[in-house]
């Protein structure tokens, strides 16, 4: 994604050795991902086929199954870092979180709901995701505009996990319906990027770049609305404006990694977290840092899920909860929620 | 083939209600069935029977009784294809998971046939409306299915009909199986039963009904020991141990009314296209209500139908 | 003596839900695969009259009426408690992880994760084990505030997440027939849980009665409300614990029916007069909501039943989107 502009000057030369530390991070994670598998191909014979030696087999693996779904959990990662937080500056909510807030939920019912009606191509499942998380980010930030919830983080979580909820069920109904769809849902519902082929990831690639151009543009306004709604204006901001931008640019994130992976809880709470921890609350600085500690933990999470459950996997979906979960705990247990 | 095995069994019906109605002054008979949930009395030639399990209505049609109530397939709307025929015009009563006992009760069933996963609450309103069977049969073992057919058959007063019914499916898969040893080499007999998902392949259980039919046609099936002692299938294996399921033919079931898309879908990953079964092009798309739900001596014929389609044509 | 001054509206509220319950239960007996007339229901529930009609009330409507009701009141009862406590209208125990974490030890039971108690007794140690992690985890000051509700949260995507696992790893027939625990539901369930949750149901009105008084100042501040004479302590850890019991025994009849506890004290509160908690109204609200649910639930794709948990999430959505999007709402604050 294109962020050169997001930098603040004044920002990045402090982010450098962290930015550097977390991009060592990534690439580990990639290697990670590459060479351990659910299979018997071992890091060993991994390593081979990377420089292209080893068993025809070996290859395959790696080329054909390993590397795409590497490639999936980078974009992934990233889109729904961004859009953690994306959504955690414009609610000033440390909790906001896609998955939280049922933007994730909106999505992925609506997928459901094209599946059952026979829909199959990859880029009719995309805009479906898209439009579905555009429904879910409208949903919240009417709900934010009832009184109370705008200032009190617990009750819009508790709005978003209504919805999910609500969401979920109704995904229920869906499957319950038609069971065919349903198998072919189960799997997706909680999460899951094996299998996934890379056409799915060409149909989303588009969409995301243009979300990429809409991050670039909305960063710095963001970081002046954090100060105040009067400051944003006096430097020339338009809140209302900058707020559909930033819904745009959110829906257009989950609802690509929806499409590609299901919907995954946690991952855009977990990584804007650990930004925050490093780098302080600027959201240039946090968005910087979630490009690549996003990546990082969704290869991780994806690795785990292929190694634990050998010769199955564990849903993806699965893992990020287990590992989201306590992060949400020690959030609320550090008292650090109204800080943002 | 099908319809020629359902038509011997109405010819046996007549023949079977012929000898009833010939005998019924002398008959009082009373049996006694062993079943789950203690000893079932079941008296006379019962006619009004319903079936909550899709092993019993097919053991029930051909043993010669018509059950007048079923549960639909799973996944399906009404009772799996193969016996929709052979069922007739015969009222729903619920899925598989949801009882509806209203419906049932206003069957006025003399006899129920049921699932072995019914509960102790759902055994005992059933057993108010008419005796209710639940075999203490265990699921997915070599014989299971044979031991159900003739556990219903004793319910339903027609015990000696079981065995005709099992010889006559014995024969006929030696009939397949001999087409399948003169079509096929010996060492290129291995098969995986398969159901294939997006996120990955389900293997299905050496021991499950369907493995069982095509063992006796002459087929080695081969979970590769991934499935779990009791558990019909394995979980979705990972797309980079397809190896596993790697055998020189592979029987793919969907529950898609055509199994061609779902042939078509595994087609599209590249781990699919790798299998020496695609290559051969020994994968043979069948009917998952069939070959992956049903169980029971018609389900047994249709599938040897279904296997003697899948044979290369003999010159 | 508490609460028994009602003013008239609650009274008259109160009254039009008792009536209410009764033509939903009448209905609910009424209709279905086998009709049976009114004139036939009397007989019938005399104890006379045709055998079948007997039946059909007897062992199979009835029971299910009963039970519903009683889920209806559970679920609505402990949605009240804890939305007064958390003063929120959104803290239901749903929400907060209670239903999940009921389900998911329900589930382990039914899929043969090899533990062999009842479904309905490893619900209720589910809801247990759930708001004791949650009050663990929240830290001292447990029972206040969002703290806890995070908390419940987090348990409760962690449940769902273990449930979806056990779900997708196990056989499609088990997982079928798991499936009513996933949704609620209220067909042919355990006659023991039912009696349990009655006696259950008995012992946490009386104890939110108890509390009405100190509830009702629960609307105000923490300094008003200790002004008034409330012990804030013990009414959050009394009304939780009822909650929490309610919850659990409630799911153990249906499973995780969702939305009851939420809409159910809602329209209570429409319902009668502002400045009280409307205990009693709105576990009669809930058992008309749950009634009404499971009778359209058996109709409307008759002869196949759709499990109620489905019905209230449908009913349930356009209200809830309602409340959210309604830009002056009050109930959320």
């Amino acid at each position: 994604m294109n962020d050169h502009a997001v930098a603040n000057p004044l920002a990045s030369s402090a982010l450098v050795p962290p930015l550097t530390v977390a991009v060592f991070f990534v690439v580990a994670a990639v290697f990670a991902s590459l060479l351990w598998g659910a299979g018997p191909i071992g890091p060993a014979d991994a390593l081979k086929a990377l420089i292209g030696q080893g068993s025809e087999e070996a290859r395959f693996v790696i080329m054909e199954l390993r590397l795409p779904r590497t490639a999936i959990a980078v974009v992934t990662g990233l889109a729904l870092a961004v859009a953690g937080a994306l959504l955690q500056a414009l609610t000033r909510n440390p909790l906001a979180e896609p998955g939280l807030l049922g933007v994730s939920g909106g999505s992925a019912f609506a997928v459901t709901l094209a599946v059952m009606l026979g829909a199959s191509s990859a880029t009719l499942t995309t805009v479906v995701a898209q439009v579905g998380a555009l429904a879910g980010c409208s949903l919240v930030m009417l709900a934010t505009r009832s009184r109370g919830l705008a200032t009190d983080p617990v009750r819009l979580v508790l709005a978003g996990a209504t919805v999910t909820g609500l969401l979920l069920s109704l995904t229920s109904v869906l499957m319950l319906a038609d069971q065919r769809a349903a198998d072919e849902i189960r799997f997706w519902i909680t999460g899951s990027i094996a299998g996934t082929p890379f056409s799915h990831l060409k149909a989303v690639l588009p969409s995301l770049a243009v979300a990429g151009v809409l991050v670039v543009m909305v960063a710095a306004p963001l970081a002046a609305m954090s100060l105040g709604e009067r400051a944003a204006l006096g430097l020339g901001h338009k809140p209302g404006r900058i707020r559909l931008l930033v819904l745009v640019a959110v829906a257009l994130l989950v609802g690509g990694a929806t499409a590609l992976a299901g919907p995954l809880v946690f991952a855009g709470l977990v990584v804007p977290f650990i930004a925050r921890a490093i780098g302080g609350p600027d959201i240039r600085k946090t968005l910087w840092l979630c490009l690549p500690i996003g990546p990082t933990l969704l290869l991780v999470a994806d690795t785990l899920a292929r190694i634990i459950g050998a010769p199955a996997e564990l849903p993806l979906g699965v893992i990020t909860a287990l590992l989201g979960a306590p992060v949400l705990l020690y959030i609320v247990r550090s008292g650090r929620m109204p800080t943002l | 083939m099908q319809r020629a095995f359902v038509h011997r069994i109405s010819q046996g019906l007549v023949t079977a209600l012929a000898m009833f109605i010939g005998s019924q002054a002398a008959l009082a008979d009373t049996r006694t069935i062993n079943t789950l949930y203690g000893e079932v009395t079941v008296e006379g030639q019962p006619e009004r029977v319903v079936t909550l399990y899709e092993g019993a209505l097919d053991s029930a049609i051909a043993v010669g009784v018509q059950p007048i109530g079923a549960v639909i397939t799973r996944g399906g709307q009404h009772v799996a294809g193969y016996i929709q025929e052979a069922a007739g015009d015969i009222a729903i009563v619920g899925a598989p998971a949801e009882t509806n006992f209203e419906a049932v009760l206003a069957l006025q069933p003399d006899l129920i046939l049921a699932t072995r996963q019914t509960s102790k609450e759902q055994f005992e309103l059933l057993s108010q409306m008419a005796p209710t069977i639940v075999l203490d049969v265990p699921l997915f073992q070599q014989d299971s299915w044979q031991r159900e057919l003739k556990g219903f058959a004793r319910a339903l007063g027609r015990e000696d009909r079981a065995d005709e019914v099992i010889e006559e499916v014995a024969q006929r898969a030696a009939e397949v199986r001999e087409k399948v040893i003169a079509a096929i080499p010996e060492d290129q007999r291995d098969t995986a039963l398969v159901r294939w998902m997006p996120q990955g392949p389900l293997v299905m259980s050496e021991n499950l009904f369907t493995a069982t039919v095509l063992a006796s046609a002459g087929f080695e099936v081969e979970d590769s020991d991934l499935v779990k002692e009791g558990r019909p299938h394995s979980q979705p294996l990972s797309l980079e141990n397809l190896s596993l399921m790697d055998q020189s033919w592979v029987f793919l079931a969907t529950l898609n009314e055509d199994g061609r898309e779902a042939l078509e879908a595994a087609r599209q990953s590249p781990a699919f296209q790798r299998l020496k079964a695609n290559v051969n092009n020994q994968v043979i798309p069948v009917d998952g209500h069939l070959w992956t739900s049903a169980s029971g001596p018609l389900a047994a014929m249709a599938i040897l139908d279904d296997i003697e389609d899948a044979l290369p044509q003999q010159p | 003596m508490f609460q028994l001054v009602v003013r008239h509206r609650n009274l008259a509220a109160q009254l039009g839900l008792v009536v209410a319950l009764t033509l939903a239960a009448v209905a609910s007996l009424i209709f279905g695969t086998v009709a049976v007339p009114l004139d036939s229901l009397m007989d019938a529930l005399a104890g006379q009259g045709n055998a079948i009609h007997r039946f059909v009330i007897h062992e199979l409507r009835l029971p299910r009426v009963i039970a519903g009701a009683l889920a209806g009141a559970a679920f609505a009862l402990a949605g009240c408690l804890m939305q007064t406590v958390a003063r929120n209208r959104l803290a239901t125990p749903g929400i907060i992880g209670i239903d999940n974490a009921a389900t998911a030890f329900a589930v382990a039971s039914v899929v043969g994760t090899g533990i062999s108690v009842a479904p309905p007794a490893m619900a209720l140690l589910g809801a247990a084990v759930a708001t004791a992690l949650a009050f663990g985890l929240a830290g001292a000051n447990g029972t206040r505030g969002y703290r806890f509700i995070i908390a419940g949260l987090g348990i409760g995507a962690i449940a769902g997440a273990i449930t979806q696992v056990m779900l997708s790893r196990v056989a499609i027939d088990s997982a079928n027939a798991a499936f009513p625990w996933t949704v609620g539901s209220l067909n042919a369930r355990s006659t023991t849980a039912v009696i349990t949750l009655a006696f259950g149901l008995v012992i946490g009105w009386v104890t939110a009665l108890l509390l009405g008084r100190s509830l009702n100042t629960l609307q105000f501040s923490d300094p008003v409300a200790i002004n008034l004479g409330t012990r804030l302590t013990r009414v959050r850890a009394l009304s939780l614990a009822c909650a929490v019991l309610l919850t659990g025994l409630a799911v153990a009849v249906a499973g995780p029916v969702g939305m009851v506890a939420l809409l159910a004290p809602e329209l209570a509160r429409t319902l009668c007069r502002a400045g009280k908690v409307p205990l009693t109204a709105s576990a009669l609200a809930g058992a008309v909501f749950m009634v009404t649910a499971d009778m359209a639930g058996r109709l409307v794709l008759a002869p196949l039943e759709l499990p109620v948990g489905l019905i209230t999430a449908i009913v349930g959505a356009p209200y809830l989107i309602w409340i959210l999007v309604k830009p002056t709402s009050r109930s959320l604050t």
